[in-house]
């Protein structure tokens, strides 16, 4: 899947779930949108499903410093590469 | 009264000190005397040790408030008989007093609560709400692993008939008017689709105030929980925003606001 995919889905995601507004790439996921912890697990289990594979628990402790919807790609870009390896 | 003879006010505030102490020599040395040992063969030999744990920190604080209602007889409790059969739900309540956590800890064998993280550093206690299953209330450096478990474990915590309860206003507010609410709750509720169940307490704060060490024996009082409303949004099919959950909870503790206050 090509970073544009990623984004298009991850942005549907976050506007129909998570019921951000208008989200910016490079907008503050917590101060911008009240994104938190718990929003960021319910994300993990989102972006399981368009991976097809499960996350391990390591990797998703890294997901709780994600701060903007480019870490978002960049984190998930990463674990699918090391996935692939 | 009291406030006009020296006498008598020695004897109320001798009777706080020593209801207090009674209830201190209670947690201390039932719990060393009695349930450690629960404690200890719950964590060596159960498979569900946060399961056992809660069963008796449950029967433990339940021990605890039989007493504490035999020794201050002018309270007087009415706890809606409805609240004890509530399972699988999220509870949310306004909360007035450090006693308010034990109270529901003692109405239900299976509960999680979210905690300031800054508990979870504390000796003991710390370990026993980890234990416990509690959540913490930020993911900062080893809580973001507990966090993670423990919100992907709630959907069959509460599957299996446990319940959520929640202050989501996060900390005490005895002035009666509602606080902002922390979001958190709201967005377990949107995850996991289950009820959110609203309660409404009073009074707790008149036997243990904010700010004081010693429970206030000496006024007549009447502590009262029950239901005031349950969100219907979250069991339907469609799935409810966290908003939606927030507004409507809101709603419910505002149409019920003026009614209690006269109530308490």
């Amino acid at each position: 899947m090509t970073r544009d995919e990623l984004q298009e889905k991850i942005v549907v995601i976050l506007v129909d779930e998570f019921e951000f507004e208008n989200p910016g790439f490079t907008d503050n996921l917590r101060d911008d949108h009240g994104f938190d912890s718990i929003d960021a697990i319910e994300l993990l289990a989102k972006i399981e499903e368009i991976l097809g594979f499960q996350i391990s628990r390591k990797e998703k402790e890294k997901a709780m410093s994600i701060r903007t919807i480019n870490d978002i790609l960049d984190y998930i870009e990463t674990i699918q590469a090391a996935h692939k390896s | 009264m009291a406030g006009n003879n020296p006498k008598a006010g020695f004897v109320d505030r001798l009777s706080d000190f020593v209801v207090t102490l009674i209830c201190w020599v209670y947690f201390i040395f039932a719990f060393l005397f009695f349930f450690s040992f629960f404690y200890i063969a719950a964590f060596l030999f159960c498979k569900d040790r946060e399961r056992a744990f809660q069963y008796i920190d449950h029967l433990f604080l339940k021990g605890f408030l039989w007493l504490l209602r035999v020794l201050a007889p002018r309270h007087k409790w009415e706890i809606d008989s409805e609240i004890c059969t509530i399972s699988g739900s999220i509870i949310v309540c306004n909360h007035l007093s450090y006693l308010d956590p034990l109270i529901f800890i003692s109405l239900w064998s299976r509960q999680k609560t979210i905690v300031k993280t800054k508990f979870f550093h504390v000796p003991v206690f710390g370990w026993f709400i980890k234990v416990s299953g509690y959540l913490p209330s930020t993911t900062e450096g080893v809580h973001a692993k507990r966090m993670i478990e423990q919100v992907e474990s709630m959907g069959e915590f509460l599957e299996n008939g446990g319940n959520l309860f929640v202050f989501p206003e996060g900390t005490r507010n005895p002035d009666g008017d509602l606080g902002d609410f922390y979001k958190g709750v709201f967005k377990i509720g949107r995850m996991y689709r289950c009820p959110i169940h609203v309660l409404h307490l009073c009074n707790t704060d008149k036997l243990f105030t904010p700010g004081t060490f010693f429970f206030n024996t000496r006024v007549h009082n009447r502590i009262r929980m029950k239901i005031i409303g349950c969100t219907r949004s979250a069991t339907g099919k469609e799935r409810a925003s966290a908003k939606e959950l927030e507004k409507e909870v809101l709603q419910i503790f505002e149409s019920h606001s003026g009614y209690e206050k006269k109530a308490c």
